[in-house]
């Protein structure tokens, strides 16, 4: 097992957040489609922001070297890069599938702020969790 | 690297140096010590002149550039 540096345990302590959250989310927004309400959207990113304190307190608590340097700035940034590129594809996309399910009348306009909602989150937990696995790989590559 | 290497392993092993105490002495990490040494990163201009003053050493002696037509030869 590598040593890893306190920015590191960080990446893994802001994945495992996003994961915990986005994917129980994930599941249950294609499974109660109809009941899904903007609350529920509210309570995901609760959750998680709570989630993403508690489990960073922990990490700062455990980690004495709390050194940030030029390499943790680099891959900072590379990361920052892969989840923009992430968030103009993927918006790009689904506002063009809600775009096209809204013309065929698939969609409600009542529904249409909800859906919108709803692919807004799920592009910024994406784009997040394309970020977190980008700096974390780019940590075990040459730079 | 390609291109880029350096003597940082020998040079700390010389002065009985820790990765942690060049890590500190020069305000980085240990793992990009470790990059460094394992030629896995390039460090910035002032990051490679506090290394060679850390060693009390010209700069070419811890880093090395073998341009790529050097290699063709």
């Amino acid at each position: 097992m590598p040593s890893l540096s306190y920015q590191e345990k960080s990446l893994y302590g802001e994945l495992v957040a996003d994961l915990a959250v986005f994917v129980p989310y994930f599941i249950i927004m294609h499974t109660h489609q109809a009941t899904l309400t903007v609350s529920f959207i509210a309570a995901s990113i609760t959750i998680l922001i709570a989630a993403q304190i508690f489990l960073q307190a922990v990490i700062a608590a455990f980690t004495r070297n709390r050194l940030k340097d030029e390499r943790d700035r680099l891959i900072r940034l590379r990361g920052y890069r892969a989840g923009y590129i992430t968030i103009v594809t993927i918006m790009l996309i689904l506002m063009s599938m809600l775009w096209v399910h809204s013309s065929l009348k698939q969609i409600t306009p009542a529904h249409m702020a909800l859906h919108f909602l709803t692919v807004f989150f799920a592009v910024l937990m994406l784009a997040e969790i394309v970020k977190t696995i980008t700096q974390l790989a780019a940590y075990r590559r040459p730079l | 690297m390609p291109g880029l290497r350096n003597t940082l392993r020998d040079l700390r092993a010389a002065h009985s140096m820790t990765q942690q105490e060049l890590a500190d002495a020069i305000g980085v990490t240990r793992q990009t010590v470790i990059a460094i040494e394992l030629d896995k990163y390039s460090p910035s201009l002032e990051t490679a002149f506090r290394i060679a003053h850390v060693f009390s050493v010209p700069l070419e002696q811890v880093f090395q550039y073998d341009p790529p037509s050097s290699k063709k030869k």
